[in-house]
Order: C-alpha cells, then structure tokens, then sequence
C-alpha cells in the first residue's frame, strides 16, 4: 500500500524526561492506523510532533513523500483530546470561525456547514449558544469542525469519548466513510473495541517507544498462542482420552454443547486433530482463540509479550 | 497575517457586542466626572450643618466683630466658661478670648467634637483681621477706609514660554497639572484595564482547552498576536467614541461661553487694555485667560492627544504582551498574584514618577523614566502638557517601540510553551527557561 505518512527515527526530551526515544513508523494512505499506549506513553507528543505544534529534537516526519513542511498543516484535521470550545460564543459562528482559521472563506464555511449540520441533524442549534449544549453535542460539533476543510490527514485523540452508543456509532460510521473517500486516518486511543472495529493498522507506543507496529489482524494473528476451540455434540470423556495424546487439554465444559479448550503446539498438526475429533463426535465448531486487541495490549505494556 | 486578522476580528465582534462593553462606555466617563465632583459636592455637604461658638471676651473688643459664615454662628456670651460647660448645651464650642490678646494673649476654642483646621483658621483670620483693623484705627487716619481701598491691588501674571522657534506662547501651569494629571492616570489606568483583558482572554481561552483546538489550525504567536491587536482595536474604538462625546459635549460649551471669553482672554495675554463692560462683566484673571488660550490651541491639543494614543497604543502593546506570557502560564487567575506583581511594579512606579514629574517635569528621574520604555507611556504623557524637547520625545518613543518588538518576542516564547503546562503554578525562573526552549 502506498505510503502516506512517515515517522523516522523521533525523539524528543522535555524538562524532567524523554516523551519519545527513537520512534518510526509508517502510516499507508488510505487507512485507519491506531495509535495506541498507555497514559504518558509519548502519544499526543507525536501528534503535536506531526502537527507540527512542536518541533522534534532529532528525526524527521515524511508527509505525501516529502518531508513536512509548514503549510502541510492546512492538510491536516486535528481532534485533540482535550475538547475546548469558547462557551459564550454561538455555536454556527464559532464553526465558522475555526473553519476560516483552517483556510476555508467565509460563504464556503457557511455552505459546508450547513451541509453537516443537516447530515447530524442539528440545525436547529444554529444560533444556540454554546455553553446550552452537552457534552456529547459539543464534541459532535468540534468534530464537524475537524473534518470541514476535507484534510487529507485526520487525527482523532479519544474521538468516542462522552458518546452514547448510537453517537459513537454514527461517529465510528463517518470515520470509516472519510476513509473510503481516501482521507488517512490516525486513531489514538485506550478503547481496544474500537480498535478492532475501524483500525487497519496499529502502532503501540510505551515508554516513550515503539514496542509494537503491524496490522490489527496480523498482530492478533501472531500473538495467538495456539489455543483453540471445539465444540461438539458426543461422548465427551472419550474425545478427550482420544486427544490427550497430540495435544494439550486446557479445560472443558459441559452444557448444550460440550466445548474443549485445546493448545495445540507448533509440532503438532491441527489437521490430525480434526480428524481424531471427527471420527469420535459431532464436531459443530473449530476456531483458533485469536487474542483480543486488550489482551495483547495489557501484555505488552506488562513487558509479557 | 491574515490569521492574525481574522482571530483579532473575532476579539472585536465579541467584545463590542458585550453588554459590559456598552455599559463601561457609557459608564466610564459619568464616573471620571464623578470622581471629579464627588469631592467638590461633599466639601458642600458640610457647610450645611451650622455650627454654633459661645465666645467669652474677656478683652471686649472681639465678640461683636465676629461674621457669621455659612457654618459658623458666633453667640457672645456673659457667662465664664465653667458656667457653659455645667449646662451641657448643644454647641460646638466655646472661644475663650484673653484679657491682652491684642498683645499676643492668644485666644483658646474648647469643643465637644473634634474642630477642623478651615474652623480653626477661620476663627484665627477673623480674630487677626479685627485686632489689625483695630490698631490701624488707634493711629487716627483720616480716609482709612478710602486708603485701605486703593492700596489694595492683584497682580495679574501671565506666563509665556518661549518654543524653540523662539516665539513666545502662553503657557498655563494649570492646565498642564491638571492635563499631566488626567492623561497619565487614564493611561495607567487602561493599560492595567485593557491588559488584564488580554490576561484574562489566554486564561478562559487554556482553561477551556480551545487553545487545543486552536493550535493545529494557528501558530501560538498569530494567536498572542492576534489576541493583543483585537483587544488594542476594542480600546481604540472606546477611545474614540470618548473623544467624540467630549468634542461634541465640549464643542458645544465651548460655543455657549465662547466668543466674547476667548476673545478677551486674547485681548488680555497680548496685554491690551481691558473693556471690562465687553466681558458683560465677568471677571478674567491672566491664570484663566492663559487656560482657555492653551485649551484652545489646535496646536497644542493635537500635540497632548496625539501624545496620549502614540503612548496609549505603545504602553499598551508592551504590557499586553507581557500580561498575555503571564496568561499562558497559570491554569487559572488566582495563579497570577505572584507572576503579576512584577508587571504591576514598573506600571505603579511610572504612576509615582509622574505625581512628582508634574511638580518638576524636567527632573532627572522624570527624564529617565520618560525614556525607559516601563514607566514611558505614563511619564512622557505627564510631561507633554509642559512640553518637551523634540529629541526626548522622538528617542522615547524609539525606545518604547522597539521594546515592544522585543518583549512581544519573548513573551511569543513563554506563551508557546506556557499554554501547554498544566497543573503546576510555575515561577518566574521557569518562565524564564521557557524562552530557552526549542519548540
């Protein structure tokens, strides 16, 4: 896939200690890339680092195939974390005011605008002030304002924050809509679910550095530990006697369906297995036990992986 | 810049639209002149209570001859002090006169309140005048009341200064103590006003985290800068409208007294002789007529007003900047005690320096502080009325720009790295590291 974004090689120092040792990564265009970590971990400075809030100490930041210049920030949607609006302002005319700062003149900024504003169903709040709104239709606000001037880059710190369910949703559904209309996404995040639902690629930063970079799926794939599934109908003391013998029984469980937990090591041949299973019992499943998204990011951070 | 322009633009419209802005507009100049004539309404005030004096003449000359004012009503009295006092009655006092005060006996007041010094040297000048009046007639001159009044004479003393193109102009020490006084307050007055305003804007702007939001779309300085120019224009446009009010409101007083006033104060500073009948019988010292023919010299007003918005702007910019770093870097106002008293300092001093510039306006310290561009904007706008040599004036004003590029720079620095520090009150010897950072 072709790249979009590329981080070489950044560090930076503040005061008391190092935010970033050393990271790279590259982001291909076109995709929803997490970048996940802990609290601290260095994140939100490599987001200010690409949006050039702060400079690197050492290391360069590749965008569209050339190094990142200035004006490039006219190309970038920013949603940071901490959501501020000015809260006596009304919120049509506060719209229109980020919206110009990014560029935009004022009849397009109108005209845009309009446009979300019917898309989310909140015209009505045209000329509300801002401090009558809440919480969640404030940051449905700041994120129209985010994606107005159609950036090719997007970056969304903790985007679902202060959602309901059905918002985030929506949410989640522009998201991927601005991505199938070729914007690059950045993701930050501590909500592995949502990882797995939109993200295509990971970075996973602790400690100020990269321990982690991939697809979602190849991750997940290869931090599977060879742990398996299979649920049956049948005699299920016997299939476990039958098993014993090419692989490692974890647990069992007995109710509507009898279910095994098996490991099954590099040596062994997940094929011979099915076939023993299949000639004692029903066998009404077989998945390999792919680890979620948390699971491996508690490992990681724990330094377990 | 266009950045800049479209954040300062916001400023405006915000602020402008406020109802508090409309309100100190109109307020503001009701409550200077309040404060003018407060004070000349409760000196009033007070002559309204008659105060009542028993006076024991013990010399017998003195008791009659006292006037009655307004506040005070003499009582001649036959009983000795002791007598009054045991009767407790409702008076401020009793004025005990001694047997040989023409002598230089002396005369004693005993009250039931506190006396205040007008009672005291009213009751003294009265005593005096009866005792000199009373000695001049113990030498029998005949026509003494006739001599008495000839012999008296005012000297009317007008005072022309000399401008450096050697021309001689009135000059009113009036109207500069009072323009000196007037102009530099008002300036200290708005630079704390309008640069509080800045303060406060970076303050509400971090602790609401739109700075954020901002700071992907605009570089930290335009924000500063922009913030600082939207305010300056808010003040300006105040000012005008303060200015239009007076021209309109002073225009038309001035047609009202005019003509026949300004025409024979003209009469007078040239010292032709006065037609007292012309002037419909008002009276016309040469401190009154030096006044209003400084007050209405295009000249010497356009130099005073434009004085006070060259220094009104420059003062403003260079504390505005400073006030908008000290923002940056608190998470709420009550952080900035500390980090502000260093500001206010340079800002009291001027207001100091000017009190005694308007004494001696050419005094080294008033020179100095005119110059260093701290205490500038308040000095040199107290100095003005007075007048002052084109090179102070032209260096002064150098100086106080070019520090202002300079302050605005390092200021643009703290405030880079300040509106991302949370949680922790920081020091002025962080501040100062700050400017060190590469961001």
């Amino acid at each position: 896939m072709e790249e979009f974004l590329r981080v070489e090689h950044v560090s930076k120092q503040f005061a008391g200690h190092k935010a970033l040792d050393d990271v790279s990564l590259t982001i291909p265009r076109g995709s929803v890339y997490g970048l996940l970590g802990p609290n601290g971990a260095g994140k939100t400075t490599l987001i200010r680092i690409i949006n050039r809030i702060t400079a690197p100490d050492s290391g360069k930041v590749f965008f569209a195939g050339r190094e990142l210049q200035p004006e490039d920030v006219g190309r970038i949607g920013y949603l940071p974390e901490e959501r501020g609006l000015y809260k006596n302002m009304k919120v049509g005319e506060q719209a229109i005011y980020f919206a110009r700062l990014k560029g935009l003149s004022r009849p397009e900024a109108i005209r845009r605008l309009k446009e979300w504003f019917v898309r989310f169903g909140i015209e009505s709040w045209w000329n509300k002030k801002v401090e009558e709104l809440s919480k969640g239709m404030a940051q449905k606000m700041q994120f129209i304002v985010t994606i107005l001037h159609e950036p090719e880059l997007l970056i969304f710190d903790e985007p679902f924050s202060g959602f309901d369910p059905v918002n985030a949703n929506l949410l989640k559904e522009e998201i991927l809509r601005l991505r199938d209309k070729g914007a690059t996404v950045i993701f930050s995040t501590h909500n592995m679910s949502s990882v797995e639902e939109i993200c295509d690629n990971i970075t996973l930063i602790n400690a100020s550095h990269n321990i982690l970079s991939g697809s979602v799926d190849a991750i997940r794939r290869a931090h599977g530990n060879g742990q398996y599934q299979l649920s049956f109908r049948g005699d299920a003391a016997e299939l476990r006697n039958a098993l014993g013998d090419h692989c490692t029984l974890l647990d069992s469980e007995e109710g509507e369906l009898d279910r095994v937990k098996l490991h099954i090591g590099a040596e062994q041949s997940v094929r011979d297995i099915i076939a023993v299973a299949n000639d004692l019992v029903e066998i009404r499943s077989f998945q390999e036990m792919i680890p979620s998204m948390n699971d491996i990011f508690i490992r990681a951070v724990a330094g377990k992986l | 810049m266009g950045k800049i322009g479209i954040i300062a633009g916001r400023e405006f419209n915000e602020r402008v639209r406020k109802k508090s802005f409309i309100i100190t507009t109109i307020l503001m100049p009701l409550f200077l002149v309040a404060m003018m004539f407060i004070p000349m309404l409760m000196v009033n005030m007070k002559s309204n209570t008659v105060r009542e004096i028993y006076v024991v003449d013990d010399s017998g000359v003195i008791a009659d001859k006292l006037q009655n004012n307004g506040s005070l009503r003499f009582i001649p009295s036959d009983m000795p002090l002791d007598e009054i006092k045991e009767q407790s009655l409702d008076i401020f006092g009793v004025l005990v006169i001694g047997e040989n005060i023409a002598e230089g006996g002396g005369a004693q007041l005993y009250t039931y309140d506190s006396s205040t010094i007008d009672i005291e040297s009213e009751i003294s000048t009265q005593i005096k005048d009866i005792i000199e009046t009373e000695k001049l007639k113990g030498y029998n001159i005949e026509n003494l009341s006739e001599i008495l009044a000839s012999v008296e004479t005012s000297v009317p003393l007008s005072v022309k200064q000399f401008s450096e193109s050697g021309e001689a102009k009135d000059s009113s020490s009036v109207v500069a103590i009072v323009a000196a006084y007037i102009f530099g307050f008002l300036i200290y007055m708005f630079v704390f006003l309008y640069g509080g305003m800045v303060m406060q804007g970076v303050i509400e702007e971090k602790s609401n985290k739109v700075l954020e939001v901002m700071v992907s779309s605009v570089k930290p300085f335009q924000l500063m800068m922009g913030k600082i120019l939207g305010i300056a224009s808010v003040a300006l446009t105040q000012l005008l409208i303060w200015v239009v009010f007076i021209v309109v409101v002073g225009g038309g007083l001035m047609s009202l007294l005019a003509g026949d006033m300004i025409e024979a104060a003209q009469a007078m500073s040239s010292g032709m002789p006065m037609d007292m009948s012309a002037m419909g019988g008002m009276v016309m010292d040469a401190d009154m007529a030096a006044a209003i023919n400084t007050l209405t010299d295009p000249a010497y007003l356009f130099r005073l007003i434009g004085g006070f918005i060259v220094y009104f702007i420059g003062g403003y910019l260079l504390y505005a900047a400073m006030f908008a770093a000290v923002g940056s870097a608190v998470d709420n106002e009550k952080d900035t005690q500390n980090l502000q008293t260093p500001i206010s300092m340079p800002l009291i001093l001027g207001l100091f320096v000017m009190l005694t510039a308007m004494q001696d306006p050419n005094s080294p310290l008033a020179v100095w502080c005119s110059i260093i561009p701290f205490t500038s904007p308040i000095v040199m706008v107290a100095r003005l009325p007075y007048g002052v040599p084109a090179w102070e004036l032209w260096t002064s004003i150098g100086v106080l720009f070019a520090s202002f590029l300079a302050i605005v720079w390092l200021a643009g620095k703290i405030y880079r790295v300040g509106i991302f520090m949370y949680g922790k009150k920081p020091t002025f010897k962080e501040l100062f590291k700050w400017m060190k950072y590469k961001m």
